[in-house]
């Protein structure tokens, strides 16, 4: 399995995104610092411009990310397996001597830990860089992250893995309608979803919603697999 | 031999619509099997299904004397597959290519990949990468790549595809070297008979989704009436000879200058002697079968008006 990963890695040329994720952490780093100490969030009084619950730092801190590895992680997706579907490389995939459904999970799997891995990366540099900013630098946000405590990390981990996870929701659309761009298109829906607020009232705060979420996550994934042995490959 | 490849009753229903229905396909071991049909007859879709891409809707396909299902892993690794138009990394070399086709297969015999695109003639190419190919050289990487792991069974979907005279004369000479020397069994499927024609031991035809005829090359050449053509300066001078001096009595005159023979073993040294020791003018003298064409036109003119 984990020879297949490689390949999968290999095949689909990760020095590619690994680039393009070392980019998007670093923009979203300058971004995030530049909103926490360089006031472009504030009001010309000096008072900060949001919205009560959201005058904390990890607030945007955590949807910018989210937002932007949830997109970043379904276009992989849509790469490594949607077109792989396209452009006919599945045809070959599957004349192979190795059960369909593990080179399907093999491929999700080697999206899955990247993603993971690339958004956990990126989330420790902004708020790393946030922490080392506040020593010296004046926020009006409140700084309401520990980066000493354990309960920091093992919250930032599991936010990381329940995020990447619900793009699967979004492959399984892409592979239903044989569609990079409805992966895409599915990825900013999921967005909406997650993020969005109306009011005080958003999904985001909900205890149960992540919960729901990974399961739901998780049924699509299984989906997408499950199928594959009996299923023509048109 | 016993068949390496059978079909029993093979159907496919897509929609309602029979792809095709009841095909019986025997290949035996260590032959070329040409699998003939006009466009859209199902060559492919019955491909698919031999190669699993595709699950018959009734029927079954032997595979070395297994019956083939969706969990058949074993009797893939031993198969070489080209369907359709080859699909490929296109941003990685031939090399490449053929290097992960072999870490899928589980194959692992140094110098097989260099070996391979040597046979094909794609040395000069092997580092570039995919996308710069063209039509032709892509269709070569792909025969490569089914002969990479070096299979007993190679089933290919109109391997020519693409290729100019030459490079096709090249691919029908190294398909008969690998039946010969290392004994594959190769399936070929064409829409052109010529192609065919001069490798395959044994001819199947397919005709909207059923199976014309299987039938080995020897039996056709048997079956169908080799004839001797002459051309005359007159012909009536040289059926008088044909009919005087050789008693020949199964000819034909077709016009005033060709004469058709259908005597069996005379000889065409025979007949030249003849006329020229009594001075006819012989223009052209030739043996001749009827060949594969016209009794694939006979096969499939059937079918064609409903």
């Amino acid at each position: 399995m984990i020879k297949l990963i490689k390949l999968e890695w290999k095949k689909n040329n990760i020095g590619k995104y690994v680039i393009g994720a070392f980019i998007l952490a670093a923009c979203l780093c300058l971004f995030l610092f530049a909103l926490a100490f360089l006031g472009i969030a504030e009001d010309p009084d000096g008072t900060l411009d949001a919205a009560e619950g959201m005058n904390l730092i990890s607030a945007p801190v955590e949807m910018f990310t989210s937002i932007a590895f949830l997109i970043f992680t379904c276009v992989m997706l849509s790469s490594f397996i949607v077109s792989a579907y396209k452009n006919k490389t599945m045809n070959l995939m599957f004349s192979y001597p190795i059960k369909r459904q593990k080179i399907l999970a093999s491929q999700m799997i080697a999206v899955w830990l990247f993603s993971f891995i690339a958004l956990t990366a990126a989330k420790l540099l902004v708020y790393g860089c946030i922490f080392i900013g506040s020593r010296n630098m004046r926020s009006p946000f409140i700084i309401d992250f520990q980066m000493g405590s354990l309960s920091f990390y093992i919250q930032l981990l599991m936010k990381s893995a329940v995020l990447v996870s619900m793009s699967f929701i979004a492959l399984f659309v892409g592979i239903a309608l044989k569609s990079s761009k409805a992966t895409v298109v599915a990825s900013f829906l999921l967005i909406f979803l997650t993020q969005a607020n109306v009011g005080d009232f958003s999904l985001a705060d909900h205890a149960l919603f992540p919960v729901i979420l990974t399961i739901a996550s998780v049924v699509f994934a299984a989906l997408s697999v499950f199928h594959a042995e009996t299923k023509d490959l048109l | 031999m016993p068949d390496i490849l059978q079909t029993n009753r093979l159907t496919k229903t897509i929609d309602g619509r029979d792809l095709v229905k009841n095909v019986n396909i025997h290949v035996k071991k260590g032959e070329i099997y040409g699998f003939l049909g006009p466009n859209g007859a199902g060559k492919t879709t019955v491909m698919k299904m031999i190669t699993n891409l595709w699950k018959p809707t009734a029927g079954e396909v032997l595979l070395f004397g297994k019956r083939l299902t969706h969990s058949s892993y074993e009797e893939l690794k031993r198969m070489g597959i080209m369907i359709e138009f080859p699909s490929f990394y296109e941003h990685m070399s031939g090399t490449d290519n053929l290097q992960l086709h072999c870490e899928y297969m589980g194959y692992y015999t140094p110098g097989s990949v260099e070996n391979a695109l040597e046979m094909l003639g794609l040395s000069d190419a092997a580092k570039k990468p995919v996308k710069s190919y063209s039509l032709g050289m892509k269709q070569r990487l792909g025969i490569a790549r089914s002969i990479l792991c070096k299979p007993e069974l190679l089933v290919l979907d109109e391997p020519t595809n693409g290729l100019d005279p030459a490079g096709i004369k090249q691919i029908r000479e190294l398909f008969r070297m690998l039946c010969t020397e290392y004994g594959i069994t190769i399936m070929i499927s064409s829409h052109m008979l010529s192609e065919v024609e001069s490798i395959a031991d044994t001819i199947g035809v397919i005709h909207q989704g059923t199976m014309r005829k299987e039938i080995s090359m020897r039996d056709i050449s048997e079956r169908n009436t080799a004839y001797i053509e002459l051309a005359v300066g007159d012909s009536g001078k040289a059926a008088y000879i044909l009919a005087d001096q050789l008693g020949l009595e199964h000819f034909k005159v077709l016009d005033g200058r060709q004469i058709r023979i259908y005597e069996a073993g005379i000889d065409t040294n025979e007949i030249a002697r003849a006329l020229a020791v009594q001075g006819a003018e012989i223009r052209a003298i030739g043996a001749k079968a009827e060949n594969l064409e016209d009794y694939f036109l006979k096969l499939t003119e059937g079918g064609a008006r409903p």
